[in-house]
């Protein structure tokens, strides 16, 4: 399909807060893309015209921010009102191949949901991850090294290759993947063997390394996952915070052509899930 | 609430024959002492003097005030309100300058960012609230300048917030008694300001922390708020005409943030506590997120002719101002607005401080859709009341008609020419500096003291890149040993590489010495943090914090901090585009910093501070809150366009009122 038939939708609800520049990534690129209520899907309190249906997307974007206060547990509530509403449809439109993306508060989301890890089937009853509290036990906004460890199943990071390092901005309370505590390094290592690990946060020179550079100190340094199809995938580092290069934050010191005029480091995931769905479509 | 149970002036308050609770407060024949005691006993702070001008007021209505009416003016009418001890000082020394560069007053101050765009910079202090519950008290300084942005139509950018407590190693045992040990105001300030502005999605970009014996009591938080507007998109704060819909947006009303205005408008105490929590306020950031979101959408769709945020004084202030500034009257429902709780008399309602609540002023046609946008966004919005011709707001609840005051009156607060008492020249003590024998010891000590250590994780705490905007950070260099920049900018437009930077400085030791050299160097050192990365300076606002006016060596060092302060900005040009005094900053316990033995470079501002300065006896210590702080904000070039600097537009309109409320 051509680029500028791809629509993406940027869901909301109260306490979202990263969904115009999340949405401004794909326009950059050519897309069109709007931002969604989560009750213009549901079809709640809607004047004509303004409802949506899922199956309009090619992308749902999940974003960043602190959906509905994340009183309970982050995302967890965005993630209950989503299942309880649209389980069924958002089950469809996944294995119908569109992509699906959260960074930060949407990988929360999106996980609480059961669409990740993906253990079993599509969408899981139960969560079967958290992402739980930072061991700082507090909010940390920093700047972290992201090693891609994706060997090509991962449709939002195949213009990146193996091994290759980038800086994306990470600022969560919350970030430390956690799965099963008695199935921990089995599932892990299943999540390895199934190509579904896709950033690892390491040191600047490469290492895995812990805190500052592993900003919430889960186990094995995972910062990003997809789905066994490579459809779903959520991190919780900001791409979109560093699409320009002029976003980064020692951009006055390396310049802005470390990858390109003024190409930040984040550009990369949203051009892949654009190509992606150019050849697919 | 019963009133006059325990009063020494019983029969003064009658209860009027109405199903909710409403009095008369009979002032008629009150003598002095009567007035004295029904202003004490109501909480409402109005000196004798006030007392007895509204007493008249009421005289030639040929009737006694109802409750809320009292109410509302010892709102109206306090410092915090409607400056009266500030403004003439303010008027003498700041106001007018190079006035010509301000595109729009109101709320907060506009200037012109480029051909489309203006850009929004204020700043406002908590400090009362946070003092008695640091985490809510940040929370809503936080969120209570936004909505200044936010009522101008401007979508907010960034927050500044400079800090100001006691020194956190302080021994239990030597604070007085009511006073909160600094450490736990100092988590409880970060906590505030992290949960809330993390939450409602606002970079937090610069600010400082400050670390005095003199804050051990009050301490000062101080929010800024910087934002940018569609010229097109421009809201005046004020009704547009008569048949004006009000509608009530946000949060419901509560009895939390009763009687904020007057708490702030006097010295704190030991039972602060006890009588004073109900003053602060409670925020909720996922009420202001999509009420942020709501707000705009109306802009963007023409649909809103006015608005205000409810601060300080809450209802009573915010339906009288739009009307009053726009030559108008209002007409307010009571029984329509939104509670948490039933129950409530009419006077809560309408001087509640209850957060995340605004005010819109629409045409009539354009109220259905508004309130569909509201509904979309699960945000209370409720028609309230309407604009009228005549220059009266009235109050109805039950269909009594419980409040009518002629605005000309109440908007009129008294305006006080305090006296000012400067203190006696001093020769300054040289201070000597023995060399020390170690100076890897010596810089050890110095990078270990309070107001020299690492402030990153407060400051990794906030989130500074949300909205992608951020272009310098505050953090700057290479990543893992990055230090502070001077000042932070962000790229507010997608389509355009200008920049808009942003700095907040004080030395607060430096205005304790000498309040027009400290003020001036306060602004000074903002505008060479803007030179640092490039940005030129294009507007001021200035938060000036001090102790009790009532006491003439306060205004000395007022008088004294606005003179150094215009110093600057007219030799420079550069306009006070909003600004912000709190005073009352006090307490009967002031600031004695011992003389150290050995000596560093802040320890010499110590020794210079217990300098026993020329008070008459008697008079309390009030060098706990002596300071101000100058945040500019700058429009200008990043580094990375190339684009030549803004242009310096030659430079302005008369500064509105400058009473702004909300709480402290």
């Amino acid at each position: 399909m051509k680029r500028a038939d791809i629509k993406v939708g940027v869901l909301r609800i109260e306490g979202t807060n990263s969904e115009e520049e999340s949405a401004r990534c794909f326009r950059r690129l050519g897309c069109q893309a709007e931002l969604v209520h989560l009750k213009q899907l549901l079809g709640i309190d809607t004047w004509k015209g303004e409802e949506r249906k899922l199956m309009d997307y090619h992308v749902l974007f999940f974003p960043g921010g602190f959906s509905a206060g994340d009183y309970v547990r982050a995302g967890a509530i965005f993630a209950a009102r989503l299942k309880s509403g649209l389980g069924k449809e958002l089950g469809e439109y996944v294995r119908s191949g569109r992509l699906v993306m959260g960074v930060c508060n949407g990988f929360q989301i999106i996980t609480e949901a059961g669409l990740l890890p993906n253990l079993s089937g599509t969408m899981s009853e139960l969560p079967e991850a958290c992402l739980f509290t930072n061991d700082s036990a507090h909010y940390e906004c920093r700047p972290v090294y992201l090693k891609h460890v994706n060997r090509g199943r991962n449709a939002f990071t195949r213009k990146i290759p193996e091994n290759e390092m980038r800086v994306i901005q990470s600022a969560h309370g919350e970030g430390k993947f956690l799965v099963e505590r008695k199935e921990e390094s089995r599932i892990l290592k299943d999540l390895e063997a199934n190509d579904q690990l896709v950033f690892r946060y390491v040191d600047p020179k490469g290492n895995y390394a812990g805190y500052p550079w592993n900003p919430n100190g889960g186990p094995m340094n995972v910062a990003g996952v997809c789905n066994r199809d490579g459809n779903v995938f959520g991190m919780m580092p900001h791409p979109e915070r560093v699409f320009y290069r002029h976003t980064h934050p020692d951009w006055t010191r390396t310049g802005l052509n470390v990858r390109g005029d003024d190409v930040g480091d984040g550009r990369a995931v949203f051009e892949s899930a654009v190509e992606h769905l150019e050849r697919k479509f | 609430m019963s009133r006059g149970l325990q009063s020494a002036v019983a029969s003064r308050y009658v209860r009027a024959r109405t199903p909710f609770p409403l009095y008369q407060i009979r002032l008629g024949d009150a003598s002095d002492a009567d007035l004295a005691a029904i202003s004490k006993e109501m909480g409402i702070g109005l000196s004798v003097d006030e007392m007895k001008r509204v007493r008249d007021y009421f005289r030639g209505k040929k009737r006694d005030p109802t409750d809320a009416e009292l109410e509302m003016l010892g709102q109206a009418w306090s410092e915090h309100c409607c400056y009266k001890s500030s403004k003439p000082i303010l008027k003498r020394n700041v106001y007018g300058i190079a006035e010509d560069k301000i595109a729009f007053r109101g709320d907060a101050g506009g200037l012109e960012f480029d051909k489309d765009h203006y850009f929004i910079a204020k700043i406002e202090s908590h400090n009362h609230p946070s003092a008695i519950e640091p985490y809510g008290g940040a929370a809503t300084g936080v969120g209570g300048i936004l909505r200044d942005v936010l009522c101008c139509g401007g979508q907010p950018l960034a927050y500044v917030d400079p800090l100001f407590f006691g020194p956190l190693d302080k021994p239990q045992a030597s604070l007085p008694k009511g006073v909160k040990h600094p450490r736990y105001l100092f988590q409880g300030v970060v906590e505030g300001i992290r949960d809330y502005g993390n939450r409602i999605g606002i970079p937090t970009i610069a600010g400082q922390v400050y670390f005095h014996e003199g804050f051990t009591w009050n301490c000062l938080v101080n929010a800024g708020c910087i934002g940018i507007l569609p010229k097109k998109n421009h809201v005046p704060n004020r009704a547009k005409a008569p048949g004006n819909v009000y509608i009530y947006a946000g949060g419901h009303t509560g009895r939390d943030g009763i009687h904020g205005v007057t708490f702030a408008s006097a010295e704190l105490h030991e039972g602060s506590e006890e009588s004073s929590r109900p003053a602060v306020q409670v925020g909720d950031p996922i009420t202001k997120e999509p009420l942020i979101h709501a707000v705009l959408e109306c802009v963007e769709k023409r649909l809103v002719v006015g608005m205000k945020d409810f601060g300080g004084g809450g209802l009573s202030c915010v339906a009288s101002e739009l009307a009053h500034d726009g030559g108008l009257g209002a007409e307010v429902d009571l029984e329509k607005i939104p509670l948490k709780e039933a129950g409530l008399a009419p006077w809560e309602i309408w001087v509640s401080e209850s957060q995340e609540r605004m005010m819109l002023v629409v045409e009539p046609k354009s109220v259905k859709e508004v309130l569909h946008i509201f509904r979309k966004w699960d945000v209370t919005a409720v028609e309230c009341g309407r604009v009228i011709k005549e220059t009266v707001v009235r109050a109805r609840y039950g269909g009594e008609l419980v409040i009518e005051l002629d605005l000309a009156f109440s908007t009129g607060g008294p305006v006080y020419d305090r006296p000012i008492a400067l203190p006696a020249k001093t020769e300054e003590d040289p201070v000597e500096f023995p060399e020390p024998k170690d100076y890897g010891a010596a810089l050890l000590a110095l990078l270990g003291r309070w107001n020299v250590c690492s402030k990153e994780w407060i400051v990794r705490q906030y989130d500074h890149v949300v909205r992608a905007n951020t272009v310098l950070q505050p953090f700057q260099g290479v990543i893992g040993s990055q230090s502070h920049g001077d000042a932070s900018v962000l790229k507010p437009l997608e389509t355009s590489f200008k920049g808009l930077a942003v700095t907040t400085d004080v030395n607060p030791s430096l205005c304790q010495v000498n309040p027009y050299w400290g003020a001036a160097s306060a602004v000074d050192e903002s505008i060479r943090n803007l030179a640092a990365v490039g940005a030129r300076c294009r507007a001021i606002t200035d938060n000036l914090n001090f102790g009790n006016p009532e006491d003439p060596l306060v205004m000395g060092q007022l008088q004294e901090a606005t003179r150094g302060l215009a110093y600057v900005a007219r030799e420079l040009q550069i306009p006070f585009s909003s600004g912000n005094v709190s005073l009352y900053n006090d307490s009967p316990h002031g600031c004695r910093p011992r003389r150290r033995s050995s000596p560093s470079a802040s320890s010499r501002t110590c020794a210079r501070a217990s300098r026993p300065t020329s008070r008459p006896p008697g008079t309390t210590c009030s060098s706990s809150a002596r300071r101000r702080s100058a945040s500019s904000a700058a429009a200008s070039t990043c580094g990375c366009s190339g684009t030549p600097p803004a242009r310096r537009c030659p430079a302005s309109t008369p500064r509105s009122r400058a009473a702004r409320p909300n709480a402290s």
